[in-house]
């Protein structure tokens, strides 16, 4: 039992781990924040390849 | 940052992105298809070239027949400047192959030998010379003045819900053009401009910009970028020509002044290297 408990404390840390880098790295919360806005209020999405 | 001009397309149509920079006569093509959208303004003028191996056979544009030849779209204005060079030089155009290649990826090929040459917007001219392994065989200039490649499109229902938006967006690149051209601080401007740009937006080594934007300072240009009826009219015809647009389309369906003409009255940026923020 008390090796089940560790395996399920370790998955746990591991998961919450990996979710707390993935949030931190992954996604762009300026992206968030704007889609949150009220319509006349977001900022424009513009679309670009890296040409002049 | 997009890889391609066709994920731009996608992106816009699905509404993931509500602006965006695309190749001309693509922009045209998709107005043409239906497509809710409108040319607003440019991005830039120049700034395309057509580039061989440094080293290679092909020492003059009649050298390409028989040979490959990448371009960024079926729709890009990259095409049609190597029909104006082929009408000019009497070449038909079965003589000459066209492939479709991701912009990224033209100077590698060519590095490679995949291709024999690229019709290509900056910086990847500039890439292919900066390695040693490419050479400039005419920029566009030489076979069309005023010549035109990337345009700002915004979508319809942008347009018409929130055109104080449009017209700010509009605003910041009249004054970015205007920076970046004034006539005694270009050079300084542009180089600080490639630092920033190329760390920052294209994630592309700011050596490459400096390159492309100063060598020489008016390989692209960033004014007039108001378009005008003369130069879509032109490229709507060589469409035509070519095969990629079935009939004439006019002027107004595709491209809305309103904005280019709201910029008019824009000054540059209030802003030096090394400043914080731009005024």
């Amino acid at each position: 039992m008390i090796v089940l408990n560790r395996i399920a404390i370790g998955i746990s840390a591991w998961l919450a781990l990996i979710t707390t880098a993935h949030v931190a790295l992954n996604v762009d919360w300026k992206v968030v924040r704007n889609e949150r806005l009220p319509l006349d209020q977001r900022k424009l999405n513009v679309a670009y390849i890296p040409v002049t | 940052m997009f890889q391609g001009f066709p994920e731009i397309k996608e992106a816009l149509m699905a509404n993931r992105m509500q602006a965006g920079f695309m190749v001309a006569p693509m922009a045209i093509a998709l107005r043409a298809q239906g497509v809710p959208l409108k040319i607003v303004y440019l991005g830039h003028r120049y700034g395309s070239a057509v580039v061989v191996q440094k080293e290679g056979p092909v020492r003059s544009f009649a050298d390409l027949r028989g040979k490959t030849v990448a371009i960024p779209s079926r729709y890009s204005d990259e095409r049609l400047i190597l029909f104006r060079a082929m009408a000019r030089h009497g070449i038909d155009p079965r003589e000459i192959r066209l492939v479709e290649m991701a912009p990224p990826d033209v100077a590698g090929a060519l590095a490679a030998g995949a291709i024999d040459a690229f019709s290509m917007g900056e910086p990847y001219p500039s890439q292919a010379e900066m390695s040693g392994f490419g050479r400039v065989l005419f920029h566009a200039r030489e076979y069309w003045p005023d010549y035109i490649s990337c345009v700002l499109v915004v979508r319809q229902d942008v347009i018409d819900t929130r055109p104080e938006a449009v017209q700010v967006l509009v605003d910041g690149i009249a004054r970015s053009g205007l920076w970046l051209d004034n006539p005694p601080k270009k050079r300084a401007r542009r180089e600080h401009a490639a630092d920033f740009v190329g760390r920052d937006y294209f994630r592309q080594d700011p050596k490459l910009l400096r390159w492309a934007l100063t060598n020489p300072l008016d390989r692209v240009l960033y004014q007039p970028l108001t378009p005008y009826r003369d130069d879509f009219e032109l490229i709507v015809a060589l469409m035509i020509e070519t095969g990629i647009l079935e009939r004439f389309i006019p002027f107004s369906d595709y491209v809305d002044p309103r904005f280019a003409e709201g910029a008019k009255q824009q000054t540059e940026w209030k802003y030096e290297p090394g400043w914080e923020m731009a005024e």
